[in-house]
């Protein structure tokens, strides 16, 4: 049976998952680590980094390295958020041809999917190298904020990336797959994440027979855990300016130092009470020699730093609660996800919270994407009974006169649902009335997002106020959002099913596939070239080893003259290939290649 | 101008070579009188000196009618640095007293490689080299080049990459649109990156750092060396390193290779 992938797309860091022999597993990369930076570079040369090694240079390659694209996925280029990250990016973002964004490396502008496409691309060829075979079925997490256009968005993202999203599912969600794998919990949770870039928390009911629930989600998309090591960052700077005058932030490659050096030191607090910041020739003097930076840091140094930062995180869990109506005591457990849960000091906030230690049964790391395993493979297998309920994550609703939102559907109601309202028209001998389909939470309607509009025509002429029109939301189990208008008297209907989109054509959809695949052959062949060059490398390098050994032993034969002769032309024959690069010929050299070495080998065997 | 100072600066002033002048003699005419060598290596130092004047084909970016300039070696030592570099794969040597020496030696970029034959100095050899060290070395004055384009032209085609590339930027800075400057700093890149290349080899080798950390703040590093230094964590290749360093490939390379000349980096 084919293998479903569960891949949690983060902010900061990404991570995929399957279940292996009814076991939810962490695939690590090649790497060896559990996550993967969801960092996108490209360097001087056009070639393309991501991961780790996109991550190394982000600093010194700032223009060219995309982080944090996830802040920008499914949305408008006129949104907060993106106006947010056009100040603070340091790589471009412009606007796209369809009120899109787009975002400019080396001259070429990517969409924000074709960005996370590539993350994903790598999560699934780590999936495949583990796997030993090719997988296309995934199932993806995002935040429960998600708007059907983020959600649309990451679906396009996956398909981009050659892979079948059958389920985007919401990252808490997925945490409490995670957390109730194997157990037969009924219990109302908060799921408190506070990940690289992002802090989210959400209450769920998991309820028997394997029902899972969002109740109530909010966060804060620009709260994460590079904002401690910014923090770190200004402590390291500033400490060193009093020392030797001189600004560290002025010079790209000692902040690249510092910003590896900060997130290091973070990590390391959570464990031992203090740690040494030691980076050696950080920065020239300007007097011809190099200054070193050496501090320690201490644990109580970092809370310091962060306590604010801590504060916020807990100011959004009352707000949470509260939007929820529920009390502290009606949370029964609570988990911790994204590692900056890993700090001595948030846990112990959050425990002081929610009176009550926090559960450590879950991988802060690793649990939304187990999470999405656990789901994929609950998907293809029908022997599992999951059923998980989501909730809308904003509201939904209208524009009215001047330009308000009335809403229809409340934020965090469970779908599938359906509401109606009546509305009356505002002007004297209306006909039409123009129904602007919103989402979101604002009163003012231009601060939500626009889903779609429509006209319903034909009405009565009367006096304002004297025509009724009821208004329809529905949503279905699958998410698909439609509205209805009916005029009450006439009976006279108008309708509209909203369909999310990314901000991307079903034809550039398609030329970003072909491009990801064209990729994706250039890669497996370059592998493939470099796996055979360093295969018929060891090979020269070993034959060339044992040639002394072997001249020596056969060199009074002409039999054993001839046969080093073949050898040596055979090594030469190699060579050619290997500078040349050409794989056919490498592989046809490393077969006379092997067959030398055997030779050589029995040869030197015998003798000994 | 005349630089007083111990520590020596760029020699050369332009003038025209003097007809009948000892100075046009051949810097090595064969068969070569070490010994004599050595005595006048510890006689004063005479003046500075133009040597010799250039007649040999043109180098590839030489331009027509180049105005007076001045040369640093004759056609024969010419000729030969030209069989030289172009059998060479090593980056120029930087510390041999030679004619393509000088002219890296004012490059404050030339790579600081040490010679590749091992010196095992015959007693007539040590005589000359401790004659060579004793002396207070040739006074140096600094040089006004008229024309850029040509020097530049002319350390490309001594083989000077490291020298023409300098001059390559430093016509690119006053303007930017000269297309020839543009072209020889490109060339002088991809010779230089290959040579190094080609010294580091195979490229995805993994570099490891071979001084204890106690002892590294008494390497003779600048901080960019210290930040490629930073990038070697014992897992990353040479290919590696070389794309995430942000720099000029050309100078990733350089500094890798100084890290392993100075035996602060091996490979594993």
């Amino acid at each position: 049976m084919e293998k479903v992938i569960g891949i949690d797309l983060g902010t900061t860091n990404s991570c995929v998952a399957i279940v292996e022999n009814g076991v939810p597993t962490v695939v690590p990369n090649r790497g060896g680590y559990k996550t993967t930076p969801s960092m996108v570079a490209i360097t001087e040369a056009g070639k393309r980094l991501v991961g780790h090694i996109a991550k190394r240079q982000a600093i010194t390659n700032a223009e060219n390295t995309v982080y944090a694209a996830k802040r920008l996925i499914g949305r408008k280029w006129n949104s907060p958020q993106v106006k947010n990250a056009v100040a603070t990016s340091s790589y471009r973002i412009v606007q796209g041809p369809h009120n899109d964004v787009r975002i400019v490396l080396r001259d070429k502008e990517y969409s924000v999917s074709e960005v996370s496409a590539m993350v994903l691309q790598e999560m699934k060829l780590i999936a495949e190298d583990y796997l030993g075979e090719a997988v296309s079925k995934a199932v993806i997490t995002v935040p429960a904020y998600f708007n059907d256009n983020q959600r649309q968005a990451t679906k396009d993202a996956g398909e981009i990336a050659g892979l079948d999203v059958i389920r985007i599912i919401n990252e808490p969600t997925a945490a409490a797959l995670s957390y109730g794998f194997g157990k037969n919990v009924e219990k109302t949770i908060a799921v408190y994440d506070f990940g690289g870039g992002t802090f989210d928390i959400s209450i769920l009911e998991i309820g028997s027979s394997g029902i899972f629930k969002v109740i109530a989600t909010a966060g804060d998309t620009f709260l994460g855990g590079e904002d401690v090591d910014a923090r770190i960052i200004d402590w390291l700077v500033h400490g060193f300016k009093e020392e030797h005058g001189i600004d560290l932030r002025q010079d790209r490659m000692a902040l690249q130092r510092l910003k590896d050096a900060a997130e290091k030191a973070k990590c390391e607090l959570s464990s031992v009470r203090e740690t040494e910041v030691n980076l050696p020739f950080i920065i020239s003097s300007g007097r011809n020699e190099a200054l070193h930076l050496q501090r320690t840091i201490e644990r109580k140094t970092l809370e310091e730093l962060s306590g604010d930062l801590i504060e916020r995180t807990i100011d959004i869990c009352k707000q949470t609660l509260s939007d929820a109506r529920l009390e502290k005591d009606d949370i029964e457990d609570v988990i911790l996800v994204g590692g900056m849960t890993r700090m001595p000091k948030i846990q112990q906030a959050v425990g002081e919270f929610f009176e009550r230690d926090p559960s450590k049964g879950v991988h802060p790391d690793e649990s939304v994407a187990l999470g999405a395993g656990i789901q994929g493979s609950a998907l293809i297998d029908d022997k599992h009974d999951m059923v998980l309920l989501d909730v809308t994550p904003h509201a939904l609703g209208i524009m009215t006169q001047g330009g308000y939102f009335e809403e229809l559907i409340p934020q965090n109601t469970t779908v599938p649902t359906h509401r109606t309202k009546i509305f009356t028209t505002s002007r004297d001998n209306q006909t039409a009335v123009k129904i602007v389909v919103m989402q979101g939470e604002s009163e003012r309607a231009e601060e939500n997002e626009l889903l779609g509009e429509f006209i319903l025509t034909g009405l009565r002429r009367a006096a304002k106020g004297s025509v009724e029109i009821e208004v329809t939301f529905e949503i279905n189990a699958d998410g698909i959002v439609s509205v209805h208008a009916k005029d009450l008297e006439t009976s006279k209907e108008q309708s509209i099913e909203v369909t999310a989109s990314s901000g991307l054509t079903r034809d550039e959809i398609k030329d970003m596939i072909d491009n990801a695949k064209d990729y994706m052959v250039e890669r497996r062949s370059t592998e493939e070239v470099e796996a055979a060059r360093q295969e018929a490398e060891r090979m020269v390098g070993e034959i060339e080893r044992l040639f002394p050994q072997v001249e020596q032993i056969v060199a009074a034969s002409d039999f054993g003259r001839d046969a080093i002769e073949k050898a040596r032309a055979i090594v030469a024959k190699a060579r050619q290939a290997i500078a040349k690069r050409d794989l056919v010929a490498i592989k046809s050299e490393i077969e006379g290649l092997s067959r030398t070495h055997r030779m050589f080998k029995g040869v030197v065997a015998k003798t000994h | 101008m005349t630089d007083e100072s111990p520590k020596r600066k760029r020699s050369v002033r332009p003038r025209k070579p003097d007809a009948g002048d000892d100075n046009d003699r051949p810097t090595v005419s064969p068969p070569f009188d070490v010994e004599a060598f050595a005595r006048a290596a510890t006689s004063p130092a005479p003046a500075p000196r133009p040597i010799g004047a250039p007649t040999g084909p043109s180098p590839p970016f030489e331009r027509e009618g180049r105005g007076e300039q001045i040369t640093l070696t004759n056609e024969v030592e010419l000729e030969r640095a030209r069989y030289q570099s172009a059998k060479r794969t090593d980056p120029p040597r930087s510390n041999t007293p030679s004619a393509l020496s000088i002219a890296n030696a004012h490059a404050p970029s030339a790579p600081n490689i040490p010679a590749q034959r091992a010196l095992s100095p015959t007693s007539i050899e040590a005589a000359v080299l401790g004659a060579i060290a004793a002396s207070p070395g040739p006074e140096i004055t600094e040089r006004t080049i008229d024309d850029p384009i040509a020097e530049m032209c002319e350390r490309f085609s001594l083989g000077d990459y490291t020298g023409a590339l300098e001059m390559a930027e430093l016509i690119l800075a006053e303007d930017p649109s000269n297309l020839e400057a543009a072209e020889c700093g490109e060339n002088c890149r991809t010779v230089l990156e290959s040579m190094y290349a080609a010294r580091l080899a195979p490229l995805d080798r993994t570099p490891i750092v071979v001084v204890a950390p106690t002892h590294m703040r008494w390497l003779s590093i600048d901080h960019r060396a210290g930040f490629v230094l930073s990038l070697i964590d014992g897992a990353s290749s040479v290919e590696t390193i070389l794309d995430v360093s942000g720099m000029p490939k050309l100078d990733a390379l350089r500094i890798l290779h100084e890290l392993v000349q100075q035996k602060i980096v091996a490979f594993k």
